[in-house]
């Protein structure tokens, strides 16, 4: 399945790459195909293209705070979680959108 | 007949003590009977007395009446209305801002949690003491004499005038030559309020009615003492603890020294609380005994705090009724650092402050290492870090923090706040004492640099529309030829006990160097006829703030043998912006690349013809514009002493060659933005320090809770020198704890935070021996802590990467199990730099 993550925490320095850790690990574990795109304190880094976007299945925010250029997603299945989910229990999180 | 004046008190905090004494030494000049009343309050003043002025309150906007009754009433009333008119609104100063707003410390977490009971004050004093609780009672009759028996009214009154008659004796016996600046001073106040008509009326009207002379004394000493003691302004309040040295003075005068109620002999460490205490009571203590000073109303200028100041010891004011609230013979802590006083020493404050005190010393050795060493930059060159002082008492600490000179020391306070100007000998007494502090270091002496801005009533100079383009400085040395003579005098006879340099402030003309040095040249033809000595070769100077300067550089050098940029002065000057004027302080900007431009200008033209070059303004201090200063290539930077250990670790960390550069750069700018944008990069790009050190890693350390643990980190970072406020940064970090949990699960907690307070960013690491609760995601306690702090304005992206690989790298078992068994220090620094090397693969999927 082809998936793409933004994650995004309050002060930008840990979380946000922590939750892109896990979402990374345990997709390829899984057998999905993901890109995951940090906004954190270095502003946004692996950007989603548009191609990227276009043919992903589904996108998740692990976010805590509001997603910057929300408006790439706008036709999108978008399924959200806080960060805190998706470094504790990042099998769950993607347990959810492939249900 | 009688004629009188109306006006409204144009002083924004009010007809304070200073003020008050220009006014009264005008109202003085006349044989007239001068009142001045309050019509708000219907205070009716005697004008020709301070206390009686200061006593009225007049406050901001208050209307006033000045009544002259007597032969000269016309005239006197005239020279108090000029006064009114033109002196009086030039007359004030700011009033001294407290650090920390009332009631609103920020008090250290682990006090907080643990519940310690405290109380509230301003620090002036900094440091942090401990000590059981003496109380000081105000002025009182001492027991032996409420009983005594008192003569006829006639008896008492020649009893009390031979006592005043004698404590004016003893303070002018007192007024030597040696004496230190603060304490002149305060003898100079003294004298002033001996002498004053409105306490000399109050003494008569108890001894008249059947008081003696030393109840009339306590008595008044209360009536003035209370009045000032509940005036709105600081600055007369803490005019009260003055009114009760004199009282006690006269005491002693009276009654000898079994009178003095002396205070307490202190027996063990002791922390002095008192709403009042005189600079004569803190004098009387025993100084190794005295840890602390908690006071009621005491201002940030008085005489006692300045005092507590120069012999350091920590102290707290404005502490509303602490001599009721703490208990006499309790322990307790003066904290002046974060503003508190603890009122009990549970076990959380002993071990916090004991930690603190750790810390403490563990910084002061780690800044030795910079301060006893001259400042070089990292590729070896060299930049004296000289200190600014205003007094005598400053050079002492500012030599042991590290200074390597005086770069500037300020002469007007031994000018101001007195009715006749210090003698030669008075002025000699204190730069013989600097020379000699000094101990083979340079120390500049700035002649008098005053003006229609800084009043000193007996130079009786005319008010002026725009004082910082009138006659100040130099300017003012011929029509006042009697004071600059003295002063240079009593400089180039010190000079024979230690390099002692002097510069005039305020110099636009070669002109007026050449006067000057005909001038010097005179006293030392004299000094020689008379066989005193000094030193021939002393260095004369100038200031350099005035922009013409720049442009006669080369005549100057053949004259002149140092100069020390006043940037303060000259940004104004050059720029032509009143830095003191809100509606145009955005145009004050020190790094303009126009002034750059002049600076570079004149330091090379002066380097070129052979001479010195220091700078002592507010620049030096700004940590930012340091790299511009070092790339300038200025022989010396003078700034406040507490800012020179600092300074000096900072200027070795620049790269002389690198600033240059970046100097080049920026002189070439066209606008200021460019060159904060040139700084940005500047920073951005500079190698700095490294995120982790060794000092950083604790290893199986004894945190006791989770706000232990992170605090230790945070102090490890500010003895290194990354943060000059711990407070701050463990403020921010629990700021973002509070967000939500950083403990991670696994025994892992990643703590982090983005605030100013770092001065560069940090990784620090605990591995505590005991496990604590975090309250992690999967509920288990946290062996492990590493801590991230970067700074909020200028985050470094190479650093932002390395976190960033940092946080992902912890998501996996293995990174973490290495981190759990690394042996050393070392060793776990070598493993996360070699996994977290930015131009490492990135770890993807």
């Amino acid at each position: 399945m082809k998936i793409v993550a933004v994650t995004a925490c309050p002060t930008g320095i840990a979380h946000t790459y922590m939750a892109a850790e896990q979402l990374e690990k345990t997709a390829k574990v899984l057998g999905h195909q993901i890109r995951v795109e940090t906004q954190g304190a270095m502003g946004i880094e692996n950007e989603l293209s548009a191609a990227d976007i276009r043919e992903a299945e589904v996108v998740i925010f692990a976010v805590d705070i509001d997603v910057e250029k929300r408006e790439r997603f706008s036709a999108k299945r978008i399924v959200q979680v806080a960060v805190q989910e998706a470094i504790r229990n990042p099998k769950a999180v993607l347990g959810k959108i492939t249900a | 007949m009688a004629v009188e004046y109306t006006f409204q008190c144009p002083l924004p905090n009010g007809l304070h003590a200073r003020p008050a004494s220009q006014l009264a030494a005008v109202a003085g000049r006349f044989a007239c009977e001068l009142q001045l009343n309050n019509e708000r309050t219907g205070t009716v003043a005697n004008a020709k007395s301070i206390l009686a002025i200061v006593s009225a309150h007049i406050r901001f906007a208050d209307a006033c009446v000045i009544r002259a009754a007597g032969a000269d009433e016309a005239a006197a009333l005239a020279a108090l209305r000029d006064f009114v008119e033109r002196m009086l609104p030039e007359g004030d100063e700011p009033l001294p801002v407290a650090r920390t707003g009332p009631g609103e410390p920020r008090l250290p977490r682990a006090l907080r949690t643990a519940g310690t009971s405290w109380l509230a004050g301003t620090p002036v004093s900094g440091g942090i003491g401990q000590g059981i609780v003496v109380v000081i009672g105000g002025l009182r009759l001492p027991e032996a004499l409420v009983s005594a028996p008192t003569g006829s009214p006639q008896e008492e009154q020649r009893k009390l005038t031979a006592a005043l008659t004698s404590a004016r004796t003893a303070l002018e016996r007192r007024l030597t030559p040696g004496l230190g600046m603060v304490e002149a001073g305060i003898l100079h106040a003294h004298l002033a309020m001996v002498a004053d008509v409105a306490l000399q009326e109050k003494l008569d009207e108890f001894v008249a009615a059947g008081r003696s002379a030393g109840a009339a004394v306590v008595e008044a000493g209360r009536f003035f003492a209370d009045r000032l003691g509940q005036a709105e302004s600081a600055l007369v309040r803490e005019r009260a603890a003055d009114v009760q040295d004199v009282c006690l003075q006269l005491l002693h005068e009276l009654y000898g020294t079994g009178a003095r109620d002396g205070g307490p002999t202190l027996t063990q460490p002791s922390v002095v609380v008192a709403e009042n205490l005189s600079p004569h009571q803190l004098l009387a203590l025993d100084r190794r005994l005295l840890r602390g000073l908690v006071l009621g109303y005491a201002g940030t200028t008085s005489h006692t705090v300045v005092l507590a100041r120069s012999f350091d010891v920590p102290t707290l004011v404005g502490v509303a009724d602490a001599a009721r609230r703490l208990t006499v013979g309790n322990e307790i802590i003066v904290d002046a650092h974060h503003g508190i006083v603890v009122a009990e020493v549970t076990p959380a404050a002993r071990r916090f402050y004991a930690r603190e005190e750790r810390t403490r010393r563990a910084r002061a050795e780690q800044l030795a290492r910079f301060t006893q060493v001259p400042a070089l930059t990292r590729d070896g060159r060299r930049l004296q870090i000289a200190a600014n002082v205003a007094t005598i008492e400053e050079l002492a600490p500012a030599f042991a923090g590290g200074a390597e000179g005086v770069g500037l020391f300020r002469t007007e306070m031994l000018f101001l706040d007195r009715d006749r100007p210090p003698s030669e000998e008075e002025q000699f007494g204190v730069y013989v004492q600097a020379a000699k502090t000094a101990a083979g270091r340079p120390v500049i002496i700035r002649t008098l640099d005053i003006g229609g801005d800084k009043p000193a009533a007996y130079l009786n100079l005319r008010p002026e529309a725009n004082p910082f383009l009138g006659q100040r400085g130099v300017r003012l040395y011929p029509e006042q030829a009697r004071l600059f003579n003295e002063q240079t005098r009593a400089i180039l006879r010190a000079s024979a006990f230690g390099p002692l340099w002097v510069m005039v402030p305020m110099i636009a003309t070669l002109d007026e160097v050449r006067w000057v040095k005909a001038r010097l040249a005179e006293v030392q033809a004299d000094l020689a006829a008379r066989g005193v000595a000094f030193n021939r070769k002393m260095p004369m100077g100038i200031m350099l703030e005035v922009p013409s300067i720049a442009f006669i550089l080369e005549p100057l050098c053949r004259e002149v043998d140092f100069f020390s940029i006043g940037t303060n002065d000259l940004t104004q000057y050059f720029l032509a912006v009143d830095r003191g004027n809100e509606n145009v302080a955005d145009l004050y900007r020190a790094r303009h690349p126009a002034l750059l431009k002049l600076l570079d200008m004149v330091v090379r033209g002066i380097h070129d013809s052979g001479r010195w070059v220091g700078l002592c303004g507010e620049m030096g201090r700004d940590r930012r514009s340091l790299p511009l200063l070092v790339g300038l290539g200025l022989d010396e930077i003078s700034v406040a002493a507490a800012d020179v250990p600092g300074l000096k670790a900072a200027v070795g960390q620049l790269d002389a060659a690198e600033c240059r550069r970046l100097f080049e750069a920026a002189a070439a700018c066209a606008t200021a933005a460019e060159v904060e944008t040139l700084l940005d990069n500047f920073y951005r790009q500079a190698a700095g320090q490294p995120l982790l050190e060794e000092s950083f890693v604790l290893l199986d350390v004894d945190s006791g809770d989770k706000t232990e643990a992170i605090r230790d980190i945070i102090d490890a970072f500010h003895v290194a020198g990354r943060t000059d406020d711990p407070q701050a940064v463990e403020d921010a970090v629990w700021a973002r704890e509070e967000v939500y949990t950083t403990g991670l699960g696994h025994g892992f907690a990643i703590p982090h935070c983005k605030t100013d307070a770092m001065a560069a960013p940090a990784v620090g690491v605990a591995r505590l021996r005991e496990p604590l609760a975090w309250g992690s995601v999967d509920g288990q306690p946290v062996r492990m802590v590493l801590l991230l702090a970067v700074r909020e304005s200028d985050p470094q992206d190479i650093h932002l990467r390395v976190l960033a690989q940092l946080a992902r790298r912890l998501m996996h078992e293995d990174f973490r199990a290495h981190l759990l068994a690394a042996r050393d220090a070392a060793e776990m620094i070598d493993y996360l730099t070699r996994e977290l090397n930015p131009g490492g693969a990135p770890s993807s999927p």
